[in-house]
């Protein structure tokens, strides 16, 4: 990445492109669950959203092969699209500034009641 | 049997690491495998999260091979960390059940 694309994020634009070129490929309801998927992972991103693209294009990956398979999208997410979501966000790694607002407030909670004595 | 969710989360990445273990394999075959040992509500979706993260922690070697249908497939096989962490989870594993089952039979 050279200093013009960190600065522009036209790196970004163009993987993005890439990555919503693949989903449009996908069978009909498979679009809609990436639709889904895609909600469900904006809230895990940093700043300028980088962090999601290796994870983006792993949940695309696994929708590509399934689908290939011939696989019902039920049958590859089951209900719960929001968990496996925050899975494959916690799994990667994904940090945001959500957490650390969490850290935080924690250790803040915790240096209080020590000094309470609790 | 339903809502087994809870319950199988701390474990179900030792069952996966356990079905590696026994031949080298993919994320849909390991799905089908659990949910022929009854874990009906276990998706692929699921199992795929848990095989990203012992990717991740180096517990397993992946090769992709081209499929008949589609982008390749990833084949999963473990390696020596991965078999250590899969004895590790057994022994893990007798601990917690042979300690619940006491605690159901009233000894200690």
């Amino acid at each position: 990445m050279n200093f013009w694309e960190t600065i522009t994020g036209s790196d970004l634009t163009r993987e993005w492109k890439a990555v919503e070129a693949r989903a449009t490929a996908l069978p009909e309801n498979y679009r809609a669950a990436w639709e889904q998927i895609k909600c469900h992972l904006f809230p895990h991103s940093d700043f300028t959203g980088r962090n999601l693209m290796p994870i983006l294009d792993a949940a695309l990956g696994l929708l590509e092969e399934t689908a290939a398979d011939g696989q019902s999208v039920q049958d590859v997410l089951g209900d719960d699209i929001q968990g496996f979501c925050t899975a494959l966000a916690g799994g990667q790694g994904a940090r945001t500034y959500r957490d650390r607002w969490r850290e935080q407030l924690n250790r803040n909670v915790a240096r209080k009641m020590s000094r309470l004595g609790g | 049997m339903d809502d087994l969710t809870e319950m199988l989360k701390g474990t179900l990445e030792g069952c996966v690491l356990e079905i590696i273990g026994g031949e080298e394999t993919y994320g849909y075959a390991i799905t089908r495998r659990l949910n022929e040992l009854g874990f009906a509500d276990v998706v692929e979706g699921t199992v795929y999260t848990i095989l990203l993260r012992l990717e991740r922690n180096g517990l397993v070697q992946v090769t992709k091979r081209p499929s008949g249908v589609g982008p390749p497939r990833k084949f999963y096989a473990l390696n020596d960390a991965g078999r250590e962490e899969l004895a590790k989870f057994w022994a893990k594993w007798q601990y917690v059940s042979s300690r619940i089952d006491s605690l159901k039979e009233g000894g200690r």
